[in-house]
């Protein structure tokens, strides 16, 4: 008798924990007549949220019966891809349609968290319209597209004339090499020591800025690549992965650059665009084709003198070799989960996100390089800002990442270089010694050449 | 006593002077908390506001900002206490009042328990909540919340169980009652005190708990006050001291009620006994 | 079967508690990860993690830190100051108890991200700390990047202090007076009457005192990730703070993992340790 009641409590206990747990964990996936949609937002970035919010009444209305729930996540780049990765591992908290980078793309599609598009781009007359390069962003190792590109961007030189000009540089500064840029920026700190200089953003907390407004930009003007695309294999031991960390080196060293303590606070480009250039406490830095979304009426930074103070060029390469300029490319795309429970409903909804009108005003109020020739060819996409035609230009010198799976970790690994040389904890050689280190253990020996 | 000697006197005096001087270091980054969310034009810097302003609550207080994560904290940390205070008076009762070869072993397993560093099992944790889908479940972060206080709250029971005297027990048992029973109608009464610490002790923790949620509650609609708060400064935090300041306020103000009911009302070294006494 | 009403503890903890540690242990061993081809079908690796981690520069580095904030902000700066103003407050003035205890309470009853936002704008560079030294004076570093341990490390001992102190109080309030009496009568000095009477009556409080604050202090993170995010550099990664990095921001889970199972190593470590300590009071 009392056994019994006691086993009886026992199980009711038992049961009553799981059927509770249970119970509200019907609420996360698997809803067919839900979208969700997750995205990045934050104070400064406000465009992708401002149109799915545009989109999802549209929608709606357009799919009675299905319930479009937006899901910003208020956090830096860094942390939205590590919240992004954290929701994708679960099929219940996997998104319908997300703000995915491009370089995470063959990654995530290896994890299996991307939908295949192919039967789906197939029937979308709009796909034409999209360029060459921003399909190849969507398309994963097996051949397939996997994200639709929402726009890209380029990179270049953004420069304060008055600043230049007060330390006695001619203008239009147009550097034709490293040395040169080293050359000016020494003008500016002699003239105005308590400014920055130039900056090339480095170190852990700008996360992937730091490789593509960063060493990105410098190693691809060298003569040694990070990636031999031919062989499939990740270069170490290169001349040119020491000299681009020594650049950096020289700039923060020689206080070129923003003291190392001010650069390694994540939220520094905040300052750059809201405070630095607007009140002349910078020289220059390297920066996105985006810029101006920013300094633009209705920016976070909003600043309408820009159009007359800050001036452009593009970014050398070491010694002026090749063309003589270098810019990266990278951009954001959306893509569908691997696991939608409904994904015909999903990708109705990135075709409307992406449809020409939405996709004009997104690029215009982020000013983003257009992937659609509709939109790249649009008045009032040319008309946006005064730069948009110089950084749309650049895109016959730029570079993409290295489109692998493994491009993640081994820029974090970059990142770490670049901090390690930027705080003189340790030299380039150093740095450059710990990066092969790395990748060899990222990558393997079998995929490491040099 | 009071003819003691000057030297006495001096001691004293340099005692309670250091003293003061150390609550005094204590005391400055809280008055920063305080000062930095009535300033109209607020900083890092500890200073006399400029001018008084209410804007910076008022600025917070919205509700997908402030309220709904303070009643997310408010679910969590009340569904944590509960579920520890009922698990942990059940298991303390045998604990406490049989003697088995079981004991030792058992408070021994709990003790280590206390001592298991939570953030070392957070990313085991995750994968473990990936595998059952239980991301994203307030119910299941209640329940897991609950197992991490439980070694500390089962500890703390057993000791103020210890200390009910047993002889009234044993007359009910004398008249047919069951153990459950007693526990109901005898023990629990008698000690409630304890439990009143022990809940409240869960419920601070579980309101001040932020890296567990961090992990494993990712939608922005249900995280509690310390997850939001935290993207609150991350996004805004070079700029908005003054909001961030008043948010911080808002979200300390239950635990501190809490804390001064405890050690005013029920007693604070009471409470210390049952956590501490071996 | 009077040990039932035990179950539900059992089975709690032995879900939440026991199994993600066994978890820990088996993923450790395999490559997971969040991105990837790992991402999907996790392979078993062997020691391959350990391997690496063993042979990780940032390893032995987190350790050592790891070590000196345990032993600066817990072992030393909590449980000494601790066990001083307690001795100072037995024999203070009424009303500067309350009041300097209600400060010292304050710090450690917050929730730990206000604290950490609070000592985030205390140490920063343009902070409090900074406005002090420089009303007598002294320009002050940029304490977050130039001494980032010893901002933690006082930051940690600022918020952990006061529980420190309340252990001691409680356990010198337990002293009988006849024994402190005696011990004036022959002669004791002060210094002398705290080695050889006081502490060792309230040896057990201080073993336990112990016990908790290294515990808690081993697995800080949230007060060093908000101050520091750990850096600059690995300069202020503890182990907590490195096992995030590892396992979500670079989503190498089974390497965070291999952390993981450091971290409770070293915690089962000391907690074996200061149990035996304990042990002997216990068994009379």
């Amino acid at each position: 008798m009392h056994r019994t009641r006691a086993t009886l409590a026992f199980a009711v206990v038992t049961a009553a924990t799981v059927a509770l747990v249970g119970c509200s964990a019907d609420s996360g996936g698997g809803d067919d007549d839900t979208i969700r949609i997750v995205y990045q937002k934050t104070d400064a970035f406000v465009a992708l949220d401002d149109l799915f919010k545009k989109v999802k009444p549209e929608f709606e209305k357009a799919n009675p019966g299905i319930t479009v729930s937006l899901e910003p996540i208020v956090a830096d780049e860094a942390d939205y891809g590590t919240k992004l990765a954290l929701m994708q591992q679960s099929p219940d908290t996997a998104p319908d349609v997300f703000y995915e980078d491009t370089f995470k793309v063959r990654s995530d599609v290896d994890a299996g968290y991307l939908l295949n598009l192919d039967e789906y781009l197939a029937d979308w007359s709009d796909w034409s319209q999209f360029n060459e390069g921003a399909k190849e962003a969507g398309r994963a190792d097996d051949g397939s597209v996997y994200a639709v590109p929402l726009g890209t961007d380029t990179r270049g030189i953004w420069y304060s004339k008055s600043v230049l000009e007060e330390a006695g540089v001619s203008l239009p500064w147009e550097p034709k090499s490293w040395e040169e840029i080293l050359d000016t920026a020494r003008k500016v700190h002699a003239a105005s020591p308590d400014k920055v200089a130039f900056n090339v953003y480095s170190g852990k907390p700008a996360g992937e800025g730091s490789v593509m407004q960063g060493f990105g930009m410098l190693m691809y003007g060298t003569d040694d690549e990070l990636y031999d695309a031919d062989e499939k294999k990740w270069v170490t031991g290169s001349q040119g992965f020491v000299d681009s960390l020594a650049f950096i080196e020289t700039l923060y060293s020689e206080g070129l650059a923003p003291a190392p303590d001010v650069a390694l606070d994540g939220s520094m480009w905040q300052k750059l665009f809201g405070e630095w250039f607007p009140n002349g406490q910078i020289g220059g830095t390297i920066e996105g084709s985006w810029s101006p979304s920013f300094w633009m009426e209705g920016g976070q930074y909003a600043w309408p003198e820009y159009v007359d103070d800050i001036g452009v060029a593009a970014f050398p390469t070491q010694n002026g070799q090749g063309d003589g300029a270098v810019s990266l490319s990278g951009g954001w795309t959306l893509a569908v989960g691997a696991n939608s429970g409904n994904p015909d409903a999903a990708f109705d909804f990135l075709a409307m996100a992406l449809d020409k009108e939405n996709a004009l005003d997104y690029n215009i109020a982020n000013s983003q390089i257009a992937v659609r020739t509709d939109v790249a060819e649009d008045p009032a996409y040319l008309e946006a800002n005064p730069f948009i035609g110089f950084f749309t230009d650049l895109v016959t010198s730029t570079h993409f990442r290295p489109a692998t799976a493994d491009y993640p970790q081994i820029s974090a690994e970059i990142q770490a270089a670049t901090e390690a040389v930027m705080t003189g904890q340790m030299t380039p050689e150093e740095a450059a010694a710990a990066y092969d280190e790395a990748v060899v253990g990222i990558v393997g020996e079998d995929n490491v050449t040099g | 006593m009071n003819l003691a000697s000057p030297r006495r006197a001096a001691a004293s005096l340099a005692r309670n002077l250091a003293l003061v001087l150390i609550g005094l270091c204590f005391v400055v980054p809280l008055a920063w908390l305080v000062l930095a969310s009535i300033d109209t034009s607020p900083s890092q810097r500890t200073e006399v506001p400029e001018g008084f302003t209410l804007a910076n609550y008022q600025a917070v207080l919205t509700f997908d900002g402030t309220l709904l994560p303070l009643w997310n904290s408010t679910l969590l940390s009340t569904g944590t206490a509960i579920v520890t205070v009922l698990v942990a008076v059940l298991a303390a009762y045998p604990l406490s009042r049989y003697q088995s070869r079981f004991n030792k072993p058992y408070l021994y397993a709990i003790l280590f328990g206390t001592c298991l560093p939570i953030t070392a099992i957070m990313v085991p944790v995750y994968s473990l909540f990936v595998r059952l889908g239980y991301l994203d479940n307030l119910a299941a972060v209640t329940f897991f919340m609950a197992a991490t206080s439980l070694p500390m709250a089962i500890w703390m029971m057993k000791n103020f169980m210890d200390s009910v005297p047993v002889s009234l027990e044993e007359a009910a048992w004398v008249d047919g009652a069951s153990a459950m029973g007693t526990l109901r109608r005898i023990v629990v009464p008698l000690m409630r005190p304890g439990i009143a610490v022990v809940f409240i002790f869960v419920f601070i923790q579980a309101w001040g708990n932020f890296f567990v949620p961090f992990i494993l509650l990712l939608s922005p609609a249900k995280q509690p006050a310390a997850v939001s708060i935290y993207s609150f400064f991350g996004q805004y935090g070079t700029v908005a001291y003054g909001e961030l300041a008043a948010f911080s306020l808002l979200y300390s103000l239950p635990v501190i009620a809490l804390y001064v009911l405890v050690s005013r009302g029920i007693g604070g070294s009471f409470a210390l006994q049952g956590a501490v006494k071996g | 079967m009077r040990l039932l009403p035990v179950a539900p503890s059992i089975v709690l903890l032995a879900l939440f508690m026991v199994g993600p540690v066994v978890w820990a242990f088996y993923v450790s061993f395999t490559n997971t990860a969040l991105t990837g081809r790992a991402a999907r079908a996790p392979q078993w690796v062997g020691l391959d993690n350990y391997v690496d981690l063993f042979t990780d520069r940032a390893f032995p580095l987190s350790l050592l830190l790891t070590f000196v904030f345990v032993l600066g902000s817990a072992v030393i700066g909590q449980n000494l100051i601790g066990l001083g103003l307690a001795i100072l407050m037995t024999r203070a003035n009424r009303v500067v108890r309350a009041v300097v205890g209600t400060a010292l309470v304050a710090a450690w009853v917050l929730p730990e991200i206000v604290a950490a936002f609070a000592a985030y704008a205390y140490f920063a560079d343009d902070g409090t700390l900074n406005q002090l030294l420089a009303a007598i004076g002294i320009a002050g570093p940029n304490w977050l990047f130039d001494f980032p341990m010893l901002a933690v490390i006082l930051a940690n001992v600022w918020r952990g202090t006061a529980f420190s102190m309340l252990v001691y109080e409680a356990a010198l309030n337990d002293v009988p007076p006849e024994i402190t009496e005696a011990a004036i009568v022959d002669g004791a000095g002060g210094a002398k009457r705290l080695w050889w009477v006081t502490l060792p009556m309230i040896r057990s409080s201080i073993a336990t005192n112990l016990m908790l604050i290294t515990l808690q202090t081993l697995a800080v993170f949230t007060l060093i990730w908000v101050m520091t995010k750990g850096g600059p550099g690995m300069a202020s990664s503890t182990l907590p703070v490195f096992a995030y990095q590892e396992a979500f921001k670079f989503q190498q889970i089974g390497y965070g993992s291999a952390i993981a199972v450091v971290m409770i190593v070293v915690g089962a470590i000391f907690s074996v340790g200061y149990i035996r300590m304990l042990r002997p009071e216990r068994d009379t």
